[in-house]
């Protein structure tokens, strides 16, 4: 029987770095557009990829946001993560000092870690051999100094967790923090996850013919595979009480969530298991499916995940499968990021009034079956109170989220 | 359909084809036939059937679409991809 | 740049903690397989074995290693469906086998799920897979079988689809304090009801990467060990293990963590070991037994020593563990292993003397963390 935690907990700051911009409002400004924000590979040599599109960030100056830490002692994916938190404060509306003086902590989920760092040091091993590794980078390497960059960047004092559960992680990391603040372990937690585009995952993804030449098309009828992301994402957690006393901007209310696991296939999404962790997730939120008015999918752009994550939202929903969109469509594959940023625009939707777009749909592929509704296109306006993320991943990890409108 | 193909490939191009199958899905020799089914008699799923193909393209230096990775359920349906590839690809 | 305050705030909101029970341990350590090895290797102040598992071509930096002596995959993992695990999911797959293997019963995977501490999963398998991109006549003529292995959470997802485990399965990285983090982790996990029983673990491989990479980063000293292993509890709500009437082999009392910044560490985790010994109902006069997490880095090894001394009042308790010197540095396997190694010693003690542990861990980074146990059936 779980344990409902004891306090209402909100998200009150967003912070993002993607290729779709940098801060909550321009990235919510090119997704609500349906702007496509993938391009050609500029971080490694793509000679002989045939595809060599990906959703990079190419104008990001960790300095510019970093106001503690020091880059350089840093991989990518940590900076992309204290960025976004650093962010996601300012957002907030709190001083550094409220947070460092707080019960305040950090957890970020990842697919690959510090993989670019990682990929600089495979660069030393196969010109000069492992004993030219430098030992700054490899410093750098452990995935878990994503959260402790968060940490180290904003103060906190607190817990300092990094959950490495593939493309679902930064679910996990929303799940995680919303328990902690709700059972009074936190008085304030970010959440979310970051990635870095790496060339072993661009071969891996195209290698397993799961890589789309240019462009993300999920739920159409001529979807080609995913494209390869990076960015990092966070969310500011905190007390409703403490919100509302201090006059905060509340996007929304996570309302629960859910984590289960196929243990069927590394790779192959499992119908069943996931409708049955969205069942969860409604349960520990205590909505009924006819209370979910917006899907934001997993929506990765494979023929494979679109099958199984229809199917297992028909499972649920019946013939009246809310609206469902991928924001992959847009910014790619972001991986451990991927949920977090999910999480980031279905509170903008919560607070805004709108359901986030899936762009380039052009057929809806009618093997999909029939009622469902990915958005095509823009953002529409609507009022959507209770909205579910997705996230899955490698090794059937599952995880759902689920948050409400405040009024 | 055996017969068609089997006459394009060199005698050392079938052993290998055969060598990489066995060796994916982990077989005994005896085990694989030019008909049994990789996935219903050999416990293969699309994992091991995509690495059969990685595999075929950088042992004999030839590209395959991924589309072809449907034919490709037994012996036989390998070799014909294989032999329609080996004609009309690219080779490394 | 201010410099991060190292004091915790004192906890008043945060509910009391109920104790969590361990019913089972699968060790794989340079000692051997199983519990018993382990505890006899840290008795005896034995160096595990010292034959690193490495591939042709291979050089190895200039200092002492700690390798698992036969891991035994045919016998306790099977044999097909083997070829293509990596050495980090076949330490972890073995230490759960032995782990569920002492069971008295089996339980349900339905209900069961995994939480696994790592620091980057495989860097062999990542690394590797990285270079052949750069090293074949095409980049992606890379094996597609081998890329779940690149990815943090191959080994949790293996276990699960191994056991048929189909309950929460968290990978956590968390490096030198993966060991505290999944015992919090598992029980939340087990207070939001995501799993009725847990697999709590931590698995480090050793590789020439990893070798090479503690030896340059020059943070162990220099007769330090590379080690490598795994180990796995069974965990669950000590209701649940009386009721099923499986025996508590020790009781998870506290687990706490911190930041502390760098320049804090031994303040920050002075502070962090006094909240866990308040949240067990624990007076630093009443431990018994250290299991030090930090022997064999540069300067970490002191400060962790210093922030004990000052959380006991002065002193370092009678029993003191120091489990690498047995099975090396094993990263984000050691936390566990400090806990396994404890109690393997313990379990040679036999029943008879109460004792009551503090298990502790800090980062370079400032990660601080503190885990209190007692010793259950095994020594009460």
């Amino acid at each position: 029987m779980p344990e409902s935690g004891t306090r209402r907990v909100v998200v009150t700051g967003l912070g993002a770095v993607s290729s779709a911009g940098i801060g909550a409002a321009e990235f919510t400004a090119s997704i609500r557009e349906g702007l496509r924000s993938t391009s050609p590979i500029a971080s490694f040599d793509t000679t002989g990829f045939p595809h060599v599109h990906a959703g990079e960030v190419h104008d990001f100056d960790p300095a510019e946001w970093l106001r503690r830490i020091e880059p350089g002692r840093w991989g990518r994916s940590s900076q992309f993560a204290a960025s976004a938190a650093r962010l996601a404060v300012a957002d907030a509306g709190l001083q550094e000092n409220d947070l460092a003086g707080s019960r305040a902590g950090s957890v970020m989920g990842t697919t690959s870690g510090e993989s670019a760092v990682i990929e600089q040091l495979v660069a030393q091993w196969a010109s000069d051999g492992l004993k030219s590794l430098d030992a700054g980078r490899v410093a750098a390497v452990p995935a878990g100094r994503i959260a402790a960059a968060v940490n180290s960047e904003l103060g906190l004092n607190g817990e300092a967790l990094t959950l490495a559960t593939a493309c679902s992680a930064s679910n996990y990391a929303l799940g995680y923090a919303y328990d902690m603040v709700a059972g009074g372990e936190a008085d304030y937690m970010l959440a979310g996850g970051a990635d870095s585009v790496n060339r072993w995952a661009h071969a891996g993804f195209y290698r397993l013919g799961a890589l789309a030449e240019e462009v993300c098309r999920p739920f159409d009828a001529n979807r080609s595979g995913i494209l390869t992301a990076e960015g990092g994402v966070a969310l500011l957690l905190e007390p409703y009480d403490r919100a509302v006393a201090r006059g905060a901007r509340i996007y929304a209310e996570v309302l629960g969530y859910s984590v289960n696991c196929d243990a069927e296939h590394m790779v192959h999404p499992d119908p069943t298991s996931i409708a049955a962790c969205i069942r969860a997730a409604h349960r520990s939120a205590g909505v009924t499916p006819e209370q979910i008015d917006y899907i934001c999918a997993h929506g990765t752009g494979t023929r494979t995940n679109d099958a199984t994550e229809v199917a297992a939202a028909r499972e649920v929903f019946g013939d009246r499968i809310p609206p469902i969109s991928s924001i992959k469509s847009m910014i790619g594959h972001t991986m451990g990021a991927a949920s977090g940023f999910g999480a980031l625009i279905c509170c903008q939707a919560l607070y805004e009034g709108f359901l986030p777009p899936t762009a380039g749909v052009e057929d809806i592929d009618p093997g999909l079956g029939p009622g469902v509704d990915p958005v095509p296109g823009t953002a529409r306006p609507a009022r959507p109170e209770v909205v579910q993320n997705h996230g899955f991943a490698f090794g059937g990890n599952n995880a759902i989220t689920v948050l409400g409108r405040v009024a | 359909m055996s017969t068609d193909t089997t006459t394009a490939l060199t005698p050392e191009q079938d052993a290998q084809l055969r060598e990489i199958i066995i060796e994916v899905l982990e077989l005994e020799a005896d085990e694989l036939t030019d008909t049994s089914s990789f996935i219903d008699d050999h416990d293969a799923d699309s994992l091991l059937a995509i690495e059969i193909l990685a595999r075929i393209e950088k042992d004999l230096g030839v590209t395959i679409p991924q589309d072809d990775l449907t034919e490709m359920s037994n012996l036989d349906g390998v070799r014909a991809v294989v032999v329609r590839n080996l004609g009309s690809g690219e080779h490394a | 740049m201010s410099t991060v305050t190292a004091e915790a705030p004192a906890i008043h909101t945060a509910a009391a903690v109920s104790p969590l029970a361990i019913t089972a341990v699968g060790a794989v350590t340079p000692a051997g397989l199983g519990l018993e090895a382990l505890g006899r290797a840290v008795a005896a102040g034995l160096p595990g074995h010292a034959e690193p598992p490495v591939q042709e071509d291979e050089t190895l930096p200039p200092r002492p290693v700690r390798a698992v002596p036969d891991l035994k995959v045919a016998e306790l993992i099977g044999r097909k469906g083997t070829r293509h695990l990596d050495r980090t999911t076949k330490l972890a797959l073995v230490a759960c086998r032995l782990a569920l293997d002492s069971l008295p019963a089996p339980v349900g995977g339905g209900s069961t799920g995994v939480v696994l501490g790592t620091s980057t999963g495989s860097i062999r398998s990542s690394s590797e897979y990285s270079l052949e991109t750069l090293r074949q006549e095409r980049p992606y003529l890379v094996n597609p079988s081998l890329f779940p292995n690149t990815v943090m959470n191959c080994a949790a997802g293996q276990i699960a689809i191994r056991h048929g485990l189909k309950g929460v399965n968290a990978t956590l990285a968390g490096g030198h304090l993966a060991g505290v983090q999944v015992l919090r982790y598992a029980r939340n996990a087990l207070r939001q009801g995501h799993a009725d029983r847990l697999l709590v673990g931590g698995v480090e491989e050793f590789c020439a990467q990893s070798a090479w990479g503690w030896h340059q980063s020059g943070s162990l000293t220099a007769d330090a060990a590379v080690g490598e292993g795994a180990a796995v509890l069974v965990v669950e709500p000590e209701k649940a293990a009386h009721a099923a009437g499986r025996r508590v082999l020790a009781r998870v009392l506290a687990c706490e963590t911190g930041y502390a910044g760098r320049g804090g560490l031994a303040q920050g985790l002075a502070s962090v070991i006094g909240s866990a010994l308040e949240r067990s109902g624990t007076a630093p006069a009443g431990i018994t037994s250290a299991s030090l997490g930090s022997t064999g880095h540069v300067g970490l090894d002191r400060v962790e020593e210093r922030a004990l001394r000052t959380a006991l009042g002065g002193r370092l308790p009678d029993q003191v563990v120091r489990v690498k010197e047995s099975v090396g540095e094993c990263c984000s396997a050691g936390g566990v292993l400090q806990i396994a190694g404890l109690l393997g010693l313990w379990q040679r003690e036999g029943a008879g003397s109460a004792r009551t542990a503090v298990v502790t861990a800090v980062s370079r980074d400032g990660q601080v963390g503190c885990v209190v146990l007692d010793a259950g059936s095994l020594a009460g």
